[in-house]
């Protein structure tokens, strides 16, 4: 066990931003994708185990704060020298002694920015300034909020395949928060749906995915034509622009997909497809909720 | 796993870190040496021509020379770094720093290592310009010794100050507001803006002497040149502003620390 969370509670002023009953447990070597709306307390959950807002209820860890390291949402720095300088004091090395960070500095591409000032980046470049101290850490438990966000899509995928790349085959732990589900699908083995402050599930992965989608589901884009096609498969919750069906076994998926074909329709095969089994979590716990409160 | 801990210990290159981001904002070099050096000229000079007798113009001057030098440290370091830093808690660059193992005490004492270095290079061009522009008058020892003491102590307390305010206050232009107008309530309360001590109104004098800067102003000339000197009324304006300062600025580090467990 690395951390441990219990009966958590953050408020901002009269406002619960998360609350955690059930305990959460993250061992080592796990990689958690956090998902969850806008507001959902993604942030929050990472602020608290990093100590750096107030909350009630227990954290346990055996990791001292100096054993996490962490990408926030927004990472500055001071604008009054060239990014190389910030980089040796906060590392504490000099870069052209350390062969490590040499070689992390070329891995992100990153050695014509080491003379400019951090506001003079781009988003990427910032994004990756952050990444190679982060990386050069080696914490036992790294937190990566948004790394991705407000990136071109191309500027994105180079980034996400480094990163995937750099931690195949190391034990540290990671917790990815990202809108970007497909991210998360590479690199999380567990995920975290939260949504309003509220824990909706955790679990593996697939053991998630089996729960809420079943064996696979199969999407494709919404119309009447289609709705009537497919009406006597079950439906899945998912956006309002897609169908998204699920399939038990074999048979059923060959019998759909071959129908799928016969009128000529674009589908998508998936079975750790985050987006849907995200949207069909939320759906039965608040469901579930309803049916309590009944 | 290598992880790279916390850091426990003072690092020459984060001394040397510290020392570029000060160097780097231009306004402090602009009104931490510029505006000392510029209106101790003027001031020395306007002094010159309404006194005729040298000796007592070279001690007139030198006096208004070390009062004004207490400028550097209160507009560097009392307005300089607490607008600084207000920008830097508005960006969240503490936290982040905290978070890369840097912990709030450790950056206190390397920017408090790296604004006395400042301090020095500051008063080296000072001096430079009082000795061959406005020909002070050569300290004893033991006045220059007292001389650095206090700058130093001052630079501390005004750091200390500063630090408190922008860390209590976080917004820049509140930050801002609040040491501006601490700088010129103690220039005017210290003698330092062409009204001395002895022309102030008893109620202002009684804050001024809770000020060290005023001792700086109006006695320092006497200490410079080896004069006998009662050091107690400023020993305890630089104890009641350096507790008072130490107080506020403790508790808004606990106010602001980290809550892990």
């Amino acid at each position: 066990m690395q951390l441990t969370i219990e009966n958590l509670t953050v408020k901002y002023g009269a406002e619960i931003a998360l609350q955690i009953n059930k305990p959460l447990q993250l061992s080592e070597g796990d990689r958690v994708g956090i998902i969850g709306s806008n507001g959902a307390g993604k942030t929050t959950l990472i602020k608290s185990i990093l100590g750096l807002i107030n909350y009630q209820g227990i954290i346990k860890t055996d990791l001292s704060p100096d054993k996490m390291a962490t990408h926030m949402q927004f990472n500055e720095y001071t604008d009054t020298m060239p990014c190389k300088y910030i980089m040796e004091a906060i590392l504490e090395t000099k870069i052209t002694k350390n062969p490590k960070l040499k070689e992390l500095i070329t891995y992100f591409e990153f050695e014509n920015c080491l003379r400019k000032k951090y506001s003079k980046l781009s988003g990427g470049q910032k994004q990756r300034f952050t990444i190679i101290m982060v990386m050069m850490q080696e914490a036992p438990l790294t937190f990566y909020d948004e790394v991705t966000s407000g990136l071109d899509f191309e500027t994105r995928q180079k980034l996400m395949e480094k990163l995937i790349n750099w931690y195949a085959g190391k034990k540290s732990s990671l917790c990815i928060v990202s809108h970007y589900y497909e991210e998360l699908e590479q690199m999380a083995n567990k995920i975290l749906i939260l949504d309003k402050g509220k824990v909706i599930d955790y679990g593996g992965k697939e053991q998630l995915f089996q729960k809420y989608c079943g064996r696979a589901v199969i999407v494709f884009e919404t119309s009447p034509e289609h709705e009537l096609l497919v009406k006597n498969y079950k439906k899945l919750a998912s956006p309002e622009h897609l169908i998204a069906l699920e399939v038990k076994d074999e048979a059923e998926e060959l019998a759909l997909t071959r129908l799928l074909l016969s009128n000529d329709i674009n589908y998508r095969r998936s079975s750790n497809d985050i987006e849907i089994m995200y949207s069909n979590a939320k759906k039965i716990y608040y469901q579930e909720e309803v049916n309590h409160e009944l | 796993m290598n992880c790279r801990g916390k850091r426990t210990r003072v690092s020459p290159s984060f001394i040397l870190f510290e020392f570029r981001n000060i160097t780097g904002n231009p306004y402090v070099h602009i009104f931490g040496i510029g505006m000392p050096v510029l209106m101790t000229v003027v001031i020395a000079k306007v002094m010159a021509l309404n006194l005729s007798d040298e000796s007592v113009l070279s001690t007139v001057v030198t006096g208004i020379f070390l009062g004004m030098g207490a400028m550097i440290p209160l507009a560097t370091i009392l307005m300089g770094y607490a607008a600084t830093y207000s920008q830097e808690l508005e960006k969240g660059i503490p936290q982040r720093m905290e978070l890369f193992g840097i912990s709030q005490t450790m950056t206190i004492i390397h920017r408090i290592i790296s604004e006395l270095i400042f301090q020095i290079c500051a008063f080296a061009i000072y001096f430079i310009v009082g000795f061959f522009i406005l020909r002070i008058q050569p300290p004893m020892v033991s006045g220059l010794i007292c001389y650095i003491i206090c700058i130093g102590v001052l630079a501390v307390i005004s750091f200390m100050l500063a630090h408190a305010i922008a860390l209590f206050c976080k917004k820049f232009a509140i930050v801002y507001c609040i040491s501006m107008m601490l700088y010129f309530c103690i220039m005017i309360a210290s003698g330092m803006m062409g009204i001395n001590y002895e022309m102030l109104p008893s109620s202002v004098q009684a804050i001024s002497k809770l000020l060290p800067t005023t001792y700086i102003t109006k006695d320092f000339a006497d200490i410079w040149l080896g004069k006998e000197y009662n050091f107690m009324p400023m020993l305890q304006a630089y104890l009641f502003v350096g507790t008072f300062s130490g107080i506020i600025l403790f508790f808004c580090l606990k106010r602001n620390g980290r809550k892990i467990a």
